[in-house]
């Protein structure tokens, strides 16, 4: 078969926030120090400029003021500056305020921004200086030339559900590359490909990741002062449960709403899209929500495990960026400026190798200098163990919280962690043998379809679409599912998914099969992270599929 | 001027070009001239079948580089006519062909282009153009800005076929002389071919019954069968029943498979989720059958009847035996 190949400088695989910025340094770059242009290129799966972006989110302006000092008269998307905190704890009926908004709580001087909105913004800029962007080439697998990263393979298009070529078959093609800096986001696949042939992980600890389910409301115009946030702990989680919700108002009553929940919980039975359904529940929410109407769905695993969950972030020709590297501040729920910050760092460590024609692992490891002198760490460090410390639950979390931002993270050594899905019981160990009948039935919530939806619909609006002919591309790799996961789990797959893609049906035969509906998917990764038995693997579909996050 | 370029295939034309023909008279309302505009070879046919809309023209452009369909060939072709007859709006059926073309030509020519329309509108005495967004929850009113001619074009199953005003006499039928320069097609175009043998087009079909999950087993399709048959009316599903193969993947309905606005759409135990809703909510009259009294399917449907899908199925099929 004859792929096409593509020879360039810098790769970059992923258009986020991370992979923009690198582009755009690498572009600055290029007009500072003149000399012969490097070729940039930029691949990403989404069919266009933030189409797979869905973040709360509240940008810390910190790194953009650096990329880009005149970013206000740019016209950066920014819906509104901050203007109040509030943070509550729920209890079923009720909420308490907590009478000061800890430190990391508060956000005076951010903005509420849409990152859908703020990638586009971000990758006009890119293109305007002459980078070339590839929308909708999804890296289908990493190339080596035994240790060293050669660049990327793009996926082939117009295979069947069968595997065989359809009548539009197209291979995918190589694109070559120097330096390939790896932006692939949360639980990247093809960096999730590096960690294992280069073992990229060997001295970090596990990764930790949450899973944020969102979606985008138009409320009365009166009811929210654009600039409110508001962030909640406490119900429908259980103490022994990380997570919390997230409501920031925007103009003209856009109301951004979510819930994340830790993916470590231990209740097989948790679904955290149904938390978040009974979150909009709760007298307080829905009496924000109520008369409003929801515009947009997604869902997106984030990392929460920080700083000593960062793998080794340089490799022989490659560089990893962003999410991808697990940089986010999950106490202060924000990583986009750490994403941006370590594509521009990513950037120059990649620029002066391919100029210094020596883009060895040696030569990049100055790339993990420059993060160890940047703010990333100065951030991230300190608050290095409070997620793990959180797994002891919320209130022996908060206080450790609370004393390592006093101490300044000088309290301990660093804590243990471990991968979420291993902290997961079986039916048994949690709910006891005696109670089985009584948790056969579902958990899910009976949608009003006001402010509460089934999963099926909430798919729907976010836009998400696949070719159906194509091969499932989420991987279960042994029959687990038939045989010992009914009765160890209950099949968790059908409910930590957010997209209705695994489903359990009659067999025809008077038991039940694996059902993988894989054109519901909204690439958000947290079957790859949170399958007890660790057997899912999620590849990219056929570039330019997923979600359509408009406004998220 | 309004211009509707309508499509055909080997002499056939495409059902949807009569809902582009209907809206370009709503929106020209009696005080603008429409013409039409056909790209083939050999249109004769297809242009006396247009010819019958009381419209001021139809014209044919011919060309052996038009025989089969290619994007360069269309939007040069579009471009020579509309800089030819300088029309104020260009109106076409939002079919795959469309959104193949559609986006070059307004490319080509700079001019504003807006998609998928459902409903015309006035707004400050302009008329503004409804076109759904976030998946049909909120419907915009566009108004387009820009000089003319602006570009327009209408969801399949939004405006009626059968509201087109026949004209009193057959509308001339004129040809217009656009030549295809060397060069200009840089595709090559193979000839078409069906991926599936027995493939149907639903989106042509007048009748659909569909099925749902509430068939419960491959043998009961026979019941569906027997019901399309006795309706004159082609079979399709929603998904469960072709992601379980017990259809093929085109006959399914909804998000990830068709869009059908039929006469008449039979949904027979399909409970009606919003990916399957989308499918098919333009249909002229839905006919619902659901054992479950709450399924949203009888929130669009015309008619329902909340009963078991096997006592009813054998009952219409014998009544409409009859």
């Amino acid at each position: 078969m004859q792929r096409e190949t593509l020879e360039v400088d810098i790769l970059i695989v992923g258009g986020g926030p991370a992979g923009l910025s690198a582009a755009l340094r690498l572009a600055q770059l290029q007009k500072q120090k003149g000399g012969e242009p490097l070729s940039i290129a930029v691949i990403e799966k989404a069919r266009e400029a933030g189409a797979h972006q869905l973040s709360g989110a509240l940008l810390d302006p910190s790194t953009l003021r650096e990329l880009m000092p005149d970013f206000e008269a740019k016209g950066a998307p920014l819906a509104c500056e901050v203007q109040q905190d509030n943070i509550y704890y729920l209890t079923p009926k009720s909420k308490l305020r907590l009478p000061i908004t800890p430190p990391p709580f508060q956000n005076h001087g951010n903005y509420i921004i849409s990152l859908n909105q703020f990638a586009k913004w971000l990758a006009a800029q890119v293109e305007a200086e002459g980078v070339d962007l590839f929308w909708g080439f999804a890296g289908q697998s990493v190339l080596f030339d035994g240790h060293r990263v050669t660049g990327v393979r793009t996926g082939d298009r117009g295979v069947g559900r069968d595997g065989q070529p359809r009548g539009m078959f197209e291979p995918g093609a190589d694109i070559q590359a120097k330096v390939t800096i790896f932006a692939d986001g949360v639980r990247g696949h093809l960096t999730k490909e590096l960690m294992r042939t280069l073992q990229l992980g060997e001295y970090s600890q596990p990764a930790q990741f949450g899973i944020g389910v969102k979606e985008l409301w138009e409320i009365p115009k009166d009811r929210l002062a654009p600039g409110t946030v508001i962030h909640t702990l406490g119900y429908p989680l259980r103490q022994e449960e990380f997570g919390g919700s997230w409501l920031y108002a925007m103009p003209d009553g856009q109301v951004s709403i979510g819930f994340v929940v830790g993916l470590d919980y231990k209740d097989p039975l948790l679904d955290p899209y149904s938390a978040f359904q009974r979150f909009k529940m709760h007298p307080f929410i829905a009496g924000i929500l109520e008369g409003g109407q929801v515009m947009k769905y997604g869902a997106k695993a984030l990392p929460e495990g920080g700083w000593n969950t960062q793998p080794r972030l340089f490799m022989d020709g490659g560089l990893i960026v962003g999410d991808a590297a697990n940089f986010v501040n999950s106490m202060r729920l924000k990583g986009i400026h750490l994403a941006m910050r370590s594509g521009m760092l990513a950037a120059e460590a990649a620029f002066d190798a391919v100029r210094a024609d020596d883009t060895s692992s040696a030569r990049l490891q100055r790339y993990k200098t420059l993060v160890d002198e940047s703010a990333i760490r100065t951030e991230l460090y300190p608050v290095r163990n409070v997620h793990q410390a959180f797994s002891g639950g919320l209130y022996a979390g908060g206080m450790f919280a609370g004393l390592a931002m006093l101490t300044n993270g000088r309290l301990t050594g660093d804590l243990e962690g471990h991968a979420g899905h291993t902290r997961m019981k079986t039916l048994d160990h949690y709910y006891g043998m005696a109670k089985r009948d009584i948790i056969s039935g579902s958990n899910a919530v009976t949608p009003d379809r006001k402010i509460t939806f089934d999963k099926l619909t909430s798919v729907h609006y976010s836009g998400t679409h696949h070719e159906e002919d194509q091969p499932v591309h989420l991987l279960v790799h042994t029959d687990v599912c038939h045989t010992v996961c009914g009765d160890e789990y209950g099949h968790p797959c059908v409910r930590f998914c957010p997209a209705n893609v695994y489903e359990m049906v009659d067999n025809g035969q008077g038991g039940r099969k694996l059902q993988i509906n894989a054109s519901n998917c909204v690439h958000c990764k947290t079957c790859d992270i949170m399958d007890p038995y660790g057997v899912i693997t999620w590849v990219a579909p056929e570039g330019g599929e997923g979600p359509q996050y408009d406004g998220m | 001027m309004i211009l509707v370029i309508a499509e055909q295939k080997d002499g056939k034309l495409n059902r949807a070009s009569w809902e582009a023909v209907a809206a370009a008279q709503q929106l020209a309302a009696g005080s603008m001239p429409v013409k039409l505009a056909v790209f083939g070879q050999s249109l004769s046919g297809v242009a006396g079948e247009l010819a019958a809309a009381a419209v001021a023209e139809v014209m044919t452009v011919e060309h052996d580089a038009l025989a089969l369909y290619t994007p360069d060939a269309f939007v040069h072709v579009a471009a020579a006519l509309i800089a030819q007859q300088s029309p104020q709006f260009v109106m076409l059926a939002h079919t795959y062909q469309t959104r193949d073309f559609a986006p070059t030509l307004a490319a080509r020519l700079d001019r504003a282009l807006v998609t998928d329309v459902v409903a015309l509108r006035q707004f400050n005495g302009q008329p503004a153009f409804a076109r759904p967004m976030f998946q049909g929850k909120l419907v915009a009113d566009v108004v387009l800005d820009g000089p003319a001619p602006h570009l327009v074009s209408v969801q399949i199953g939004a405006f009626r076929a059968d509201a087109v005003q026949k004209g009193s006499s057959a509308a001339p039928v004129t040809s217009a002389a656009i030549g295809i320069a060397a060069g200009v097609v840089r595709q090559t175009a193979e000839a078409p071919f069906q991926e599936a043998k027995q493939a149907v087009d639903l989106s042509q079909a007048e009748r659909i019954v569909a099925v749902g999950r509430g068939i419960k087993s491959q043998e009961n399709i026979a019941v569906a069968e027997q019901l399309a048959q006795a309706f004159g009316a082609e079979l399709a599903a929603s998904r469960p029943i072709c992601d379980n193969g017990w259809l093929p993947m085109e006959r399914q309905i909804g998000s990830s498979g068709q869009t059908v606005a039929p006469k008449l759409y039979v949904a027979v135990g399909i409970s009606g989720a919003i990916q399957h809703l989308v499918g098919m909510k333009g249909s002229r009259t839905i006919v619902a059958i659901n054992k479950d009294a709450e399924a949203p399917i009888f929130e669009i449907a015309d008619y329902g009847i909340t009963a078991d899908l096997f006592e009813v199925a054998p009952a219409l099929i014998a009544e409409l035996k009859k």
